[in-house]
């Protein structure tokens, strides 16, 4: 809202600094935003919150000036001669649609001489930015930016039959603005019609078909209250917002109406002479009986935090323009006044108190009481899970949640269900709620390649959106950890493990794992209790090819709610068994095909319960040496008894038998 | 004694000397075979050197001469074998030396995103004036969302234009659609429908709003949401909480100014400032939790008060680390990453 200093006079003694009234009244609900002159002006910006409509005119700004610095508001007085013919006469209303316009007043001017303004009245727009048009648009603008009643000004002439309808729209009606644009109407839309088409869309804009003109000589003058949504709707749908729809939308004073109307054909009689027809033409509810409000004294303690004497408490309230209907020195009963539709509670009231009285008096150095607070499971979880993954060289990334279908259709190891998605695109084309985090790495992974950053591994702790098949319920999200990167892929499984066996007591199993984002046979997935709780393997050729990824990349998710249900937050020590392992290496002749997960289960079966650990040390192949399709496993063994020392002849009893074993079930043949 | 037994000694002495220091590979081994062949009290040189005097005195000169060189030999030997083991100073090795100056090999360790260290840091700071961490879903209901928030049916704030509702063919935006919540204050409710007063959290999470992405705008961003509800929480507590948060955030003495605003789920509602040196630095939103909230959730306001705030993660973020264009938060180039 922009407030001409030399416009602001008119109702209210300025006798401080433009700056230091900026700043006072930031300090108690208008928020400065900067001051700049025009003319010698100066033109303070005022951002106004939506609860205070009031405050969209010269005058409801005024009033907020003499409240806070105890000064008389100075309103001005409209004295209107009426000519004998009543505007009844004239026109003829009908209001056929009062939930959109609740209150439609008319009155009627006639023998105007369309011209343009006087010097003062574009002085004043031209103050706060409004083109000059001519005396009578220019009148319904002052008053508007005066009082905050938007009005409108019709060529009675173009009205058919002298009738005023206000109506919802017709399906698909069309009505063309002053703009000169055709717009095509939704239901719900307040029109403004004559006997037969609309000549103004409610609270939003007139139509070209009635506007004021240099030919118009009798007019009719139109101040009425829309409603705030139906107005915003329309404003938005059609892009049609104005400085009468941005009022209606933060709601006008409903007594202010009348007034408005009376003091807009004041001015335009001065302008532009004419002369007002008697009485108005009036279809809609007068202004609701207000209810008062009590206050009680102790309770504007209770939520500031310090006492205000109850004099200057109700004093502010009465200059803001509240009655007191009742008071005792506990409590009061207040009316609030008709302009303020944010007064409706005891708290409301509180607040005018305290920000009148100024926030400033609040002390920020009282006790604050203390109350034990302790780290979330969570939160020490994700600490150490993102110290490990960034210990092996990945960086963190942070990726929108909503993904385009191309991305989203990548990958979904969660569920089967399709995406959820949103109606309006987050960012271009971008309407997938992610099942997965992958593709979203896969684009940081190519973004990165695009601007020749190569060897980029990275991962991300964000939630995925699971549809729910429960009707009606919230979809399930799930914290992912996911990871992408041109590491070696024992080190992605090797991450996976760390996490598990450092932080967890979960004993997982794993299976193979073939989805559609991973080449065939090269994923595992974890399961506990039946259910997967993380993959990973190679990113599919297909994908890496129709991307154009330059490199090999494993990709892996782990989910971390379940890995928190089995947080080990405090580690418990295992006794250190006081009798030396042995550690023999053995080095097998196998056939390719062989995984190590069968190879381990044949030894781990043939060693018995004396092997606490196998360690895979490397595999080479030698086709010369040991003939094609065969490769060499080296593998450590390391046995232990936990109730003795264990002799050489034990380890080796349990050596022959692994490779024995091995022999028997792997063709597996011992090199010496 | 015989100078033949005792010149037979000393050889015998020289020749175990001569082996053991030859055989001794650790400094601990050395450091016993020293106390056997050259200890100050009882070892064997000493010993022998006792034996001297029962020597004839015409044999005198020669054992000495002969014990002098005995004692030499021990000696050699035991500093041949220190120097072998390392046990003094001088570099022995006389291969390449490893050049200190060289610059040192840097170990490939991920970073943690700013926005990560960010909301760590609040975490770390608001924990310690005794507020715990909740969180709650990304894709809310209305009621939480709205209703409970006090933003009525007709409140601009529900417009789907500026929110994210999901596509759910069967569901009206008015009542039961879901959409990705607009603010993390959904949070405050879900915790006080589950838990009794006093209730002091705060929570953090991504929030989303139909925003143009520019310089400082991005459709997705991080809120921290702070809730104390108790009996006597009051305004002056509000100022107190956040002066002492953002003296421990932005360090040395920071004041706080509130000026009226206006947010449906708090009355009064105030934007908050820090003064900073000379600098008044905008914190975000706050006020007393409103009494419809506080009925919303079945807390009796004639009983309890509250006070609530909120801000921007990614304003602060980009403020302590310099960061002037918010997408940086969400490419992910690697040079930026990696800076941090």
């Amino acid at each position: 809202m922009l407030v001409s200093w030399e416009w602001l006079s008119q109702y209210v003694d300025l006798d401080m600094s433009p700056d230091e009234l900026a700043s006072r009244l930031s300090l108690s609900g208008l928020n400065h935003e900067s001051t700049t002159m025009v003319g010698g002006d100066p033109i303070i910006d005022l951002e106004v919150t939506s609860n205070r409509g009031d405050c969209l005119g010269h005058i409801g700004v005024a009033r907020e000036v003499a409240v806070l610095y105890g000064k008389k508001l100075k309103l001005p007085e409209i004295v209107l001669t009426e000519a004998s013919t009543k505007a009844s006469e004239r026109i003829r209303l009908a209001n056929e649609y009062i939930e959109g316009c609740p209150r439609y007043t008319a009155r009627v001017i006639r023998g105007v001489k369309v011209g343009p303004s006087p010097d003062w009245l574009v002085r004043r727009l031209a103050a706060i930015g409004i083109k000059s048009v001519n005396n009578v648009v220019d009148i319904t603008n002052f008053v508007m930016f005066e009082c905050g009643q938007p009005l409108h000004a019709f060529d009675l002439a173009k009205i058919r039959d002298g009738q005023v309808v206000v109506r919802r729209a017709n399906p698909k009606e069309s009505f063309v603005a002053i703009d000169h644009k055709t717009y095509t109407l939704e239901a719900s839309a307040i029109v403004i019609a004559d006997s037969q088409r609309a000549i103004a869309l409610g609270g939003v804009m007139g139509g070209e078909n009635s506007e004021v003109s240099g030919a118009s000589v009798d007019l009719l003058i139109e101040s009425a209250d829309f409603k705030p949504l139906l107005v915003r709707h329309t404003a938005r749908s059609l892009r049609l917002q104005s400085p009468a729809s941005y009022r209606f939308e933060r709601r006008v004073d409903p007594a202010g109406i009348e007034w408005a109307n009376r003091r807009c054909c004041q001015l335009i009689m001065e302008v532009a002479g004419g002369e007002v027809l008697a009485g108005m033409v009036d279809a809609g509810a007068e202004s609701h009986p207000r209810t008062g409000v009590s206050l009680r004294n102790s309770q504007i303690k209770r939520v500031i935090g310090i006492e205000i004497p109850w004099d200057t408490s109700l004093g502010i309230l009465q200059q803001l323009g509240c009655e007191i209907g009742s008071r005792s020195d506990v409590e009061a009963k207040l009316i609030p006044p008709t302009w303020r539709h944010d007064l409706t509670r005891e708290a409301d009231l509180i607040e005018e108190v305290a920000r009148i009285y100024g926030y400033d008096k609040i002390p920020e150095d009282v006790a604050v009481p203390m109350t034990p607070s302790a780290k979330r499971d969570k939160d020490l979880l994700l600490d150490r899970v993102r110290g490990l993954a960034n210990s092996i060289g990945l960086d963190e990334v942070l990726t929108p949640s909503v993904v385009t279908k191309a991305l989203n259709d990548l990958a979904s190891p969660w569920t089967a269900l399709p995406s959820l998605q949103t109606s309006t695109p987050l960012l271009e084309g971008a309407t997938y709620l992610r099942r997965s985090l992958i593709p979203s790495l896969l684009q940081v992974r190519l973004f990165n390649q695009s601007h020749a950053l190569a060897d980029v591994n990275m991962f991300e702790t964000a939630v995925v959106y699971l549809p729910n098949n429960q009707p009606g319920g919230l979809p399930i999200e799930h914290f992912m950890m996911g990871i992408l990167g041109s590491m070696e892929p024992r080190a992605l499984r090797g991450l996976i493990e760390a996490i598990l066996d450092r932080l967890t007591t979960i004993q997982a199993e794993t299976r193979e794992y073939e989805s559609v984002e991973v080449s065939p046979g090269t994923g595992l997935a974890f399961v506990l209790d039946g259910k997967m709780f993380a993959w990973f393997g190679q990113l599919h050729r297909k994908i890496k090819d129709a991307w154009k990824v330059d490199a090999d990349l494993m990709i892996g998710e782990i989910n971390l709610d379940v890995v928190l249900q089995h947080f080990r937050s405090v580690p418990q020590l295992a006794v250190i068994s006081p009798y030396p392992p042995i550690v023999r290496d053995l080095n097998l002749v196998v056939d390719e095909p062989l995984r190590w997960s069968r190879f381990a289960e044949v030894i781990r079966e043939a060693a018995g319960p004396l092997l606490t650990k196998l360690s895979y040390l490397e595999t080479y192949r030698d086709p010369k040496k040991d003939g094609p399709g065969k490769k060499r496993v080296l593998v450590s063994l390391a046995l232990q008894s936990p109730t003795q020392t264990m002799t050489g002849e034990q380890a080796d009893a349990i050596i022959a038998d692994v490779v024995k074993a091995s022999e028997k079930h792997l063709s597996a043949k011992l090199l010496a | 004694m015989s100078l033949q037994a005792f010149l037979a000694e000393l050889d015998s002495l020289a020749a175990d000397a001569e082996k053991v220091f030859a055989e001794v590979d650790t400094t601990a081994s050395l450091e016993d075979a020293r106390v056997i062949f050259a200890g100050a009290k009882n070892g064997r040189i000493k010993n022998v050197q006792k034996l001297m005097g029962e020597l004839a005195a015409a044999d005198r000169p020669l054992g000495g001469k002969r014990f002098n060189e005995v004692r030499t030999t021990v000696q050699s030997a035991l500093d041949a074998a220190a120097a072998r083991l390392g046990a003094d100073d001088k570099p022995k090795s006389q291969g390449p030396l490893f050049d200190p100056t060289l610059p040192g090999m840097p170990p490939s360790f991920g970073h943690l995103h700013p926005i990560t260290q960010t909301m760590e840091h609040l975490k770390e700071i608001m924990g310690r004036l005794g507020f715990t961490v909740t969180e709650g879903p990304e894709v809310e209901d209305i009621w939480h969302n709205f209703v409970a928030l006090n933003i009525p049916d007709d409140h601009p704030a529900r417009d789907p234009l500026d929110n994210f509702y999901l596509a759910t063919a069967a569901k009206s935006a008015q009542t039961d659609a879901f959409l990705l919540r607009s603010q993390t204050s959904t949070v405050q409710i879900r915790s006080m429908e589950k838990t009794q007063p006093p209730l002091r959290i705060i929570s953090l999470g991504r929030v989303y709003r139909p925003d143009e992405a520019d310089a400082t705008h991005f459709p997705m961003f991080h809120q921290m949401e702070g809730l104390w509800v108790d009996r006597n929480v009051t305004m002056a507590q509000l100022k107190s909480v956040l002066r002492l948060f953002a003296t421990n955030y932005l360090g040395g003495d920071v004041h706080i100014r509130f000026r009226p605003s206006f947010f449906p789920f708090t009355e009064p509602s105030v934007e908050v400032d820090f003064l900073w040196g000379d600098n008044w630095i905008e914190f975000g939103g706050a006020g007393m939790v409103d009494p419809n909230v506080l009925n919303a959730v079945g807390y009796d306001p004639e009983v309890y008060t509250g006070f609530a705030f909120g801000l921007g993660v990614e304003r602060l973020c980009m403020r302590r680390f310099g960061i002037t264009d918010i997408r940086d938060l969400f490419r992910n180039d690697v040079r930026f990453l990696r800076q941090f």
